[in-house]
Parts: C-alpha cells; sequence; structure tokens
C-alpha cells in the first residue's frame, strides 16, 4: 500500500437495488466457479455434484422437509444473535446455550417418561428458553459486574455445556433400561413437536416458533420501536467496549435473548428430530447461526433467506456424500468459500466505489 | 450463465446415463463409517469390513460406503438419502446412529439394516458386536507377563458398557498371570478426538510408574507411539499397532468384522434375513490378538495362545465367578458365568482398578 | 508423587508452546486493532500441511516452515476481506476458521491417522541431569526456548521500539494515526500476517512435535484458546507466556491427578480448564482501569481512510 489507492469507498447514502441482487449472485457464481475446480480436481463430476448441492435439496416434499428441518435452528438463533450484534455484543456461545436448554428441558420427559400430558411440550419450551436465559446470563452478568469479555466467556462455557452433557448422559441421565448405552430414555409423543407434510418427512411445529420469533423481530426492526432500537441498536461507539461503556441493559437484554433463542433451538432438536437426550444434539448450529445472522446482513428478513440457503449447502453437501462420493471436509470447505466470497463482495452493497479524487500534490 | 446452465444440464444428463442400472442388479449396500478412515482403530477396521465384503462377493454387490458424517443429524440424512435410492442393506458403523436406523427399517420394511453397537432388533434390523472383551483378556495376560511390579495404565475415552467390559476382562487376564498386579491406573481422556491429550494422558501414566499402557478405543495412535518414546510397553484394543510402536508393541486385539457382515449379507441375499444380535468374537474368527511381542517367552506366549484355543472351544470365558466389584459388591458367584446380555450393559468395574464412575 | 508434580511442571512446557506461539501472533494482531477469530482455522491448515511436508520430507525444519507459510496465506485471505473489503471481523474470522478447517481434512485426508518419529529434545549435559530442575528446564524442545524467546522478544518491541509504538497507535486510534502520516492498513496488514505466520508455527507445533500425528480436529479448540489468553493477558507478551504456561499446567493436571487414582470426578478436572479461563479472565478484567490502558481501543473496528 505504498502506492496511492487509485479507488475509495464511499458508503452508500441509500440502498442500492442493483446490489442487493448482484451480490448474492456475484457470490453464488463465484463459489460454483472454485467448485467446479475443487471437484473436479477431487474427480467428481462438477455437473452432478452441484446439482446436489443447489437443486436436489429443493427438488422432493422429503429434502424440503430436510432443508426445513435445518433452517428453523439456525434462523431462530441467528434471529436472536442479530439483536444482539446489532448491540455490538458478541454472543459466540449460542451452542453452549443451546445444550443447556436442551439439558433442562430434557429433565420434564426423562422423569415423567409415560406421561401424556398436553403441559409436556409448552413446559420444555419455558424451561429451554429459560436455561438458556441463565447460562447466557452468566456472561452478561461478568460483563456488566466484572467487565470479562463476553466473547470468551460465552465460549468456554459452551465447552462447559457440552462437557456436562457428555457427563449426563453416561450417567446420572441415562436410560436405566438402555443397558447402559449414553443417551436417555425415548421421549413420550407428548414430548415431541407434532410432525407435518406426509410420511417420513421430519418437519415439525417447532418451525412455528421460528416463525414468530422472526416476525417479533422484524416488527421491532422495521416498524420502529424507538426505545428498543435506542437500547439494543448499538448508537454506543465500539470503540469504548473494554473500556466498558457499554450500557449495561444492551448486555442484559441481547445475551438473554440470545440465550432463549438458543434454548428453544435446544429444544427443537431434543423434541425434533433426536427424541431424547444424547451425546451430540447440534451439528454446531450455534456456531453457524453466527454465519447466518451476517450473512443476512443482520435482517430478520434477510436471516430467513441466509438460513434457508445455508440449509440447502449443508443438505446438499450430505447428499452429495452419497451421490457423488464427495468427502464430507468438501461441503465444508465449500461452505467456507461461500462465505468467503459474501464477505467479499458484500463490501459493494455497502459501499460506492470512486475513483480516488487527484492528489493535490502532483507526485 | 447460460453456458453454465447447459453444462450443468449436460454433465447431469451424462451421469444419469453413467450411472443407469446394470444388465443383473447388484445387492446394494449403504455403508456408514463415522469418522476419517486411519491406519488403525475403529473406522479402519470398518474399511476392511467393507474391503472383506467387496472381496468375498466381488460384482453381486455393491457398496455405497460414506465415511466422516460423525453420528449425529447429518449421518441421519445420509442414511435417508441412501434407503430412498433403493438400497437393500444399511451398515450402520456408530451406536449413535440406532434410531435413525430403527426409524428407516420401519418406513422400508424391504430394507434391512445391520447396526454396530446397540441393543434393538426388529424383523429387518439386526444388531451387531464383537466380543471386544475376549481378545482384551489375553491382551491382558501379555501386560501381566510384561509388567515385573505389576503397574498398569489405561487412557480410555468414556465410560461407556463396552469400554468397561474390555477393561475388566483386560485386568482379569493380567491378575490371572501375576498376582502382584497393583490397583490399575485408568485416566478417563472426557474426549473423542485429541491426540495431544492422550499423548499426555500415557505420559502421566508413565510417570506414575505404569510399565504397560492399554490404548482402550484410540481415537488415534497418540498413546502407542508416546509409548514406544518412553519405552513402555502397550496394548491396543482393534487393531495391530505394531506399526506405531515397532519395539514396545506387546499385543493388539484384531478385530475382523468381514465373517458377520458376510454371514448378515448372504442371509439378506438368500431372502433368510433375520433381526437377531449377532454377538461374535474369536469361535468365529471375529476377534483374534495380533503382533505379539518378540520380549514375550515361548512359553508365555504359548499360555496366551492356549487360553485362546480354549475360547474358541468355548471351555473358557473371561468373564466367570467369582467377580468382585472394586466397590465390593459380588458379581458373579464362584461356579457362574455372566451371560451375554449383562456384559453387553456392563455398568461396574473389577476389584482391582482404581478409578471411579459417574452414578 | 514426585514423579507426577515433575511430569506436570516439565511437560506443560510442551502443552503451553503451540499455545503461547499462537496467542503471540493474536496478540500483534489485536494490538493492531484487528480480532482475528480465525486462529484454530489457520492452526488447522498449518498443522496438516506440516505434519505433510515432515512426513515426506523427514524435515521437521520444512514442516515449520510449510506450516508458517500456510498459515500466513490463509490470513491473507482474512486481511483481504477485513481490511479491503471491510467486512465485520468477527464474522470473517469464523468464515476463514472454517475454511481452514475444511481445506485441513480435506488436504491432509490420507494421512488421517499416520505418526512420525518425535523431534528430538535438546539436552544440556550434566543440567539437565538435575533433579525435578533438569527436566522441567533443560530437556525441552527447542521451540519451547524459541515460543518464550519470541515473547520476551515481541515485549521488547511493542513497549522499547518506534515500530512497536507505531503499531500500538494504529490500535489505538486508526484515524489518527492516519492524520500524522501514518499507514493503518499497511500496519495491520502487516499484523495479521504475522498473526498467522505465529499460528501456523503453533499448528505445525502440535501435529509434529507435540503428538506428532496427524489426525482430523487434532487442533481440538486450541485455537480459541490462544484467543482467550490474549484478552486473558490484558494484551501483554509476558503475561501471555504465563497464562499459557499455567493453562498447560491446568490441562495435565486433570490427567495427572486421575493417574494418581485420587477420586475427583474427571468431568469437574476436564472442565476445569474452562472455568478457571472464566475465573481468571473475571478478576483481571474487573479491574476496569488496567483494562482501558491495555486494550487496544478500535479492536475490532474496520478503518477507512476519511476523504
Amino acid at each position: 500500500m505504498n502506492i496511492r489507492q487509485p479507488f475509495v469507498l464511499v458508503p452508500r447514502q441509500r440502498q442500492s437495488r442493483i446490489a442487493l441482487i448482484a451480490v448474492p449472485l456475484v457470490t453464488i457464481s463465484l463459489t460454483v466457479i472454485a467448485a467446479f475446480f475443487l471437484f473436479a480436481g477431487l474427480g467428481a463430476d462438477p455437473g452432478i455434484v452441484l446439482y446436489t448441492f443447489f437443486i436436489e435439496p429443493l427438488s422432493s416434499a422429503y429434502n424440503l422437509g430436510e432443508v426445513l428441518i435445518k433452517a428453523s435452528p439456525l434462523i431462530l438463533i441467528a434471529q436472536g444473535l442479530a439483536i444482539s450484534f446489532r448491540a455490538k455484543v458478541w454472543n459466540i456461545g449460542a451452542e453452549g446455550q443451546l445444550i443447556i436448554g436442551a439439558i433442562c428441558a430434557s429433565l420434564i420427559p426423562i422423569y415423567w417418561s409415560h406421561s401424556d400430558s398436553m403441559l409436556m411440550l409448552p413446559g420444555m419450551i419455558l424451561i429451554g428458553a429459560a436455561a438458556g436465559m441463565v447460562w447466557a446470563g452468566i456472561a452478561a452478568l461478568l460483563r456488566t459486574r466484572f467487565n470479562a469479555s463476553e466473547v470468551i466467556v460465552t465460549l468456554m462455557l459452551t465447552e462447559i455445556a457440552r462437557q456436562l452433557l457428555y457427563f449426563l448422559v453416561t450417567g446420572p441421565l441415562r436410560d436405566p433400561m438402555g443397558y447402559n448405552f449414553p443417551q436417555s430414555v425415548l421421549f413420550p409423543s407428548a414430548a415431541l413437536y407434532p410432525t407435518f407434510g406426509g410420511v417420513g418427512v421430519r418437519a415439525n411445529l417447532s418451525i412455528f416458533i421460528t416463525l414468530a420469533v422472526t416476525i417479533i423481530c422484524w416488527v421491532f426492526v422495521s416498524k420502529s420501536f424507538a426505545s428498543f432500537k435506542l437500547l439494543v441498536g448499538g448508537t454506543t461507539p465500539a470503540a469504548a467496549r473494554y473500556a466498558g461503556f457499554l450500557p449495561k441493559q444492551a448486555v442484559w437484554i441481547s445475551l438473554l435473548i440470545g440465550g432463549a433463542v438458543a434454548g428453544l433451538a435446544g429444544v427443537g432438536e431434543i423434541a425434533g428430530p433426536i427424541g431424547k437426550l444424547q451425546r451430540i444434539i447440534s451439528p454446531g448450529y450455534g456456531f453457524a447461526a453466527i454465519i447466518v445472522a451476517f450473512l443476512g446482513g443482520l435482517n430478520p428478513i434477510g436471516i430467513v433467506f441466509a438460513g434457508m440457503l445455508m440449509a440447502v449447502v449443508y443438505v446438499g453437501g450430505d447428499n452429495s456424500l452419497v451421490t457423488a462420493n464427495i468427502p464430507a471436509s468438501a461441503s465444508v470447505v465449500f461452505q467456507g468459500l461461500l462465505l468467503v466470497f459474501y464477505l467479499a463482495t458484500a463490501v459493494f452493497a455497502r459501499y460506492e466505489i470512486r475513483r480516488a479524487p487527484p492528489p493535490l500534490i502532483p507526485a | 450463465m447460460k453456458i453454465w446452465v447447459r453444462t450443468l444440464l449436460g454433465a447431469t444428463a451424462l451421469g444419469l446415463l453413467l450411472s443407469g442400472p446394470a444388465a443383473s442388479d447388484p445387492f446394494k449396500i449403504g455403508y456408514i463409517i463415522p469418522n476419517a478412515i486411519g491406519e488403525a482403530g475403529w473406522d479402519h477396521e470398518l474399511e476392511r469390513g467393507r474391503q472383506a465384503i467387496v472381496d468375498h462377493f466381488g460384482d453381486k454387490v455393491q457398496v455405497n460406503a460414506v465415511n466422516g458424517v460423525g453420528e449425529g443429524p447429518d449421518a441421519t440424512r445420509v442414511m435417508n438419502r441412501m434407503a430412498a435410492d433403493g438400497t437393500n442393506m444399511l451398515i450402520l458403523g456408530a451406536f449413535g446412529l440406532m434410531n435413525d436406523g430403527l426409524v428407516l427399517a420401519r418406513r422400508y420394511p424391504d430394507l434391512k439394516v445391520l447396526h454396530y453397537g446397540g441393543y434393538v432388533n426388529e424383523p429387518n434390523f439386526a444388531t451387531l458386536a464383537l466380543r471386544h472383551y475376549e481378545a482384551s483378556y489375553l491382551c491382558g495376560m501379555a501386560a501381566g507377563m510384561a509388567a515385573k511390579t505389576g503397574n498398569l495404565g489405561v487412557v480410555a475415552a468414556f465410560p461407556l458398557p463396552e469400554v468397561l467390559s474390555i477393561m475388566n476382562a483386560y485386568v482379569l487376564g493380567a491378575q490371572s498371570v501375576n498376582p502382584d498386579i497393583k490397583p490399575v491406573k485408568v485416566v478417563w481422556l472426557n474426549s473423542w478426538f485429541d491426540p495431544a491429550k492422550e499423548k499426555a494422558a500415557a505420559e502421566s501414566l508413565a510417570s506414575q510408574g505404569a510399565e504397560v499402557l492399554y490404548s482402550l478405543f484410540p481415537g488415534t495412535p497418540s498413546t502407542v507411539s508416546t509409548a514406544e518414546q518412553l519405552g513402555v510397553y502397550v496394548t491396543v484394543t482393534l487393531s495391530d499397532n505394531t506399526m506405531f510402536a515397532p519395539t514396545k508393541h506387546l499385543c493388539s486385539a484384531q478385530a475382523e468384522f468381514g465373517p458377520a457382515l458376510i454371514r448378515k449379507i448372504q442371509d439378506a441375499i438368500d431372502g433368510k434375513f433375520v433381526g437377531d444380535d449377532t454377538f461374535s468374537g474369536v469361535k468365529d474368527g471375529s476377534m483374534g490378538i495380533a503382533g505379539l511381542s518378540p520380549d514375550l517367552s515361548e512359553e508365555q506366549k504359548k499360555q496366551i495362545m492356549a487360553r485362546l484355543e480354549e475360547m474358541r472351544n468355548g471351555s473358557f470365558q473371561p468373564f466367570r465367578g467369582p467377580i468382585m466389584s472394586n466397590t465390593g459388591q459380588e458379581i458373579a458367584a464362584e461356579g457362574t458365568n455372566l451371560d451375554d446380555t449383562a456384559i453387553k450393559s456392563m455398568k461396574f468395574l473389577v476389584k482391582g482398578i482404581d478409578t471411579t464412575l459417574p452414578n | 508423587m514426585m514423579d507426577a508434580l515433575t511430569f506436570v511442571v516439565a511437560g506443560a512446557f510442551a502443552m503451553a508452546t503451540p499455545l503461547m506461539l499462537a496467542a503471540l501472533g493474536e496478540l500483534v494482531t489485536e494490538r493492531s486493532g484487528v480480532l482475528n477469530l480465525s486462529v484454530e482455522g489457520m492452526m488447522a491448515i498449518a498443522a496438516a500441511i506440516a505434519f505433510m511436508t515432515t512426513h515426506d520430507t523427514g524435515s521437521f525444519l520444512l514442516g515449520f516452515a510449510a506450516g508458517g507459510v500456510s498459515g500466513l496465506l490463509l490470513s491473507v485471505v482474512f486481511a483481504l476481506l477485513v481490511l479491503v473489503f471491510l467486512a465485520n471481523q468477527v464474522v470473517a474470522g469464523l468464515a476463514v476458521g472454517i475454511l481452514g478447517l475444511g481445506l485441513s481434512a480435506l488436504l491432509a485426508r490420507s494421512y488421517e491417522g499416520m505418526t512420525i518419529l518425535p523431534m528430538g529434545k535438546i539436552t544440556i549435559p550434566i543440567l539437565s541431569d538435575l533433579p525435578l530442575v533438569g527436566p522441567i528446564l533443560f530437556r525441552q524442545d527447542v521451540m519451547v526456548y524459541l515460543a518464550i524467546g519470541s515473547a520476551i522478544t515481541l515485549a521488547w518491541f511493542l513497549f522499547k521500539t518506534k515500530r512497536g509504538l507505531v503499531l500500538r497507535v494504529v490500535g489505538e486510534n486508526p484515524q489518527a494515526a492516519h492524520s500524522i502520516g501514518l499507514r493503518p492498513i499497511r500496519v495491520r496488514f502487516i499484523a495479521v500476517l504475522f498473526g498467522g505466520l505465529m499460528a501456523g508455527l503453533g499448528g505445525a507445533y502440535v501435529s509434529i512435535v507435540l503428538t506428532p500425528l496427524w489426525s482430523q480436529g487434532m487442533i481440538a479448540g486450541r485455537g480459541w484458546i490462544a484467543v482467550a489468553l490474549v484478552v486473558f493477558a490484558c494484551w501483554r507478551p509476558i503475561r501471555l507466556t504465563v497464562g499459557a504456561y499455567l493453562f498447560g499446567v491446568v490441562l495435565l493436571l486433570d490427567l495427572a491427578i486421575q493417574a494418581l487414582g485420587l477420586s475427583i470426578p474427571s468431568v469437574i478436572l476436564t472442565c476445569m480448564p474452562y472455568a478457571l479461563t472464566i475465573v481468571v479472565l473475571t478478576i483481571v478484567s474487573s479491574d476496569a482501569s488496567r483494562i482501558r490502558l491495555n486494550a487496544p481501543v478500535s479492536l475490532g473496528e474496520n478503518f477507512r481512510p476519511a476523504n
């Protein structure tokens, strides 16, 4: 950067409609081109792989159901995190909040494993959300009271949550009739979200929670609840973060909302496709949701699209293992490329590129 | 953009042509290997099992193997996909895939499911398990012979029932040949994949004076190669690990997934598939030992091989009474043997193991 | 008991070294005002490439070089995203981290589970035979000494040299730095690349010295711990070195206590490093004035020259 930069970036005054459409298109094109070479290099037919990645997930009721199952927790968590990120509170540990939510919610069906009470599922939903809030609340307390970085605290709490889950399913919460295998009893059907969409489709009613949260977030953001926006809208310069100038309410509200949705997502997993407590309940939804939140521009509607896109790629990646014999790690690379290209192109949505003004003193 | 679409469609059409049905439809098998395939260990043995199937059946079967999908929700999606593609049999190489396999078995009555490590049966859902504890007893004998001062150490991941049965048999084997075995030290990693931690665990046991280490269901060969560096003997489950510890490898269990898999596949092809429990071991060649160290005397080797022979002809089994737990309970009285259910759902540690279990 | 003590106190150096290397790099990056959360991914790709190199050539030097370069290359991607394309630093770090993890598993997949012979340790005659002190101070591998040496060099660089001052000024207030004729983007670029190089060396250490073998996912969260260490150490290299060492001690204590056969549930021991990080972080951070004195004020904020 010794040479003078020929171009400068100027923030856009108004959103550019062309950029709004061009950015996703360019991102996907670049990813497709890069993936073409990647998959060809792996000796697979790139055409088939790309078809599996982008088209097939949308091609049948079953696959759509899978996309919804995957997208729902991503969108749900991302909506909560977006509020937090807008306030510049960095909750990186939604994964841990999800796990704790799932653990606590599972206590109900584990202790009343033969009940068919209608209150079971609502109870789990409430407890799951509350537990997620408590776990995130630890970070909020340490941040507001002792100024401890929430990035590190939420991250460490995630590892602790994971160990706790391992411990509980190999010990206290394992199924006493399950030959001591590391999992809980199967939940009774009263503890499960009803599925819809036909035989074999695993999509379930937890999607409506995601939908409701999305609508609430959208209303808050777009209909200008002024006080709320001020509170968590992030008018505080991040520069002052470590100096401890962030308003306490913003930290508390951000983390509690993030914890609540992550806890709900945890309930969605154990009361959804999994149906019990086991060692692995999330393939990293809490982390992926951070990316979804940003891919969606921290905008409730954008997040829905971003979550769907991520889910399509996930499902496509799994399918490509079967159809094209692509190693699992290749689909991780594919996701990484997609994100990197998006972040590179997104600059054009936020900034105008102008030719730099001529230097005042000729060089 | 248009060119791209055309290329895509062209390539897809071509792909469909190439993958069209062959003249005689082979028996289609979907094979799930949970992690990356290494040089030894569980996923390596699953891969050898796949190889054994291919070698035995040739082009009568078509095995579609997938590895590295874990045992969470993503593996489920892969299995669903295979089932929907008209796969005749699913082979599931991880305990965590049990419930999803069960759901698929109920949805597709023509699909046969083979599951490793679980406990559920349905007409088209069978369970496979290996008697790792048998070979483990023999490795324990080798360890007992090699440990002059009687100090043994075990590195293990999580206290699962199968892990406990292997550990118990090992210690019983060691005690059977060496009355001076000291309380056996155990380090739980509480982690599946952290080779640096495995290595440190091995070092910590060696620093406590352990003369023989046992790497129980290792995620990596870390414990074994560390033993070589530290100059302490090492025994291992699942695969021959001689290459990772050329001078200090004492004895490995060697699992053979092939025999049981071939039998079940043949049954399915013949229409005689039964959703039962297969618990196979030394008797049918599913379990053995490998890489016995030249440091053991010929007599000691003979003693170990004699026990192996007794297991083969059924005159000996490792869990025969009296067995006491390390909390002082009598598990099996003199003259009684533990049955397979008790072995599979083990939740005690035998007397002489110095660690505690959750709950 | 004595042996266990030696094991923990001496072994902690090796456990701490990759954390130290990666965290020192991240410290410099953060001092320039850039938060790079892709450390885990950079360590992973470097571990993979370094292992492949050493496995195929037998040279540890080449292994470290290849690891350092691959960490550096991945950090170029991150630097371009945040410095040229002005992407959010948190999300760019996560994205590049995912890319690094995926690439490491993909590139080294035919090396899964392979081992190499360990690198020799430096033994200083007579001194290394001293009881207790010998194995602790005089029987370590060369990277352990290099890591500690680079921490001291960095402390000197940051606080005693003009370039160190430039780095800190850019991290404090890039606009002001720019207005007095410094080039914040260039400084940040170099700082990010240095971070990548160091994370690469740390990753290489894990796969070719610490274990030494390759296995997918073997970095096992060390990159995240490195990020935590920086905050923990208040952005000061010497304090970071001590912190990394303590972390190594705690990690080994878990195993040593179990090997002694003391009946503490192992899950509590396994959680200890993470819980302890939170506790220490809380104590360190609660002194707001100290944080204010050391934290780079512009951390996480992108810089765009105003014109």
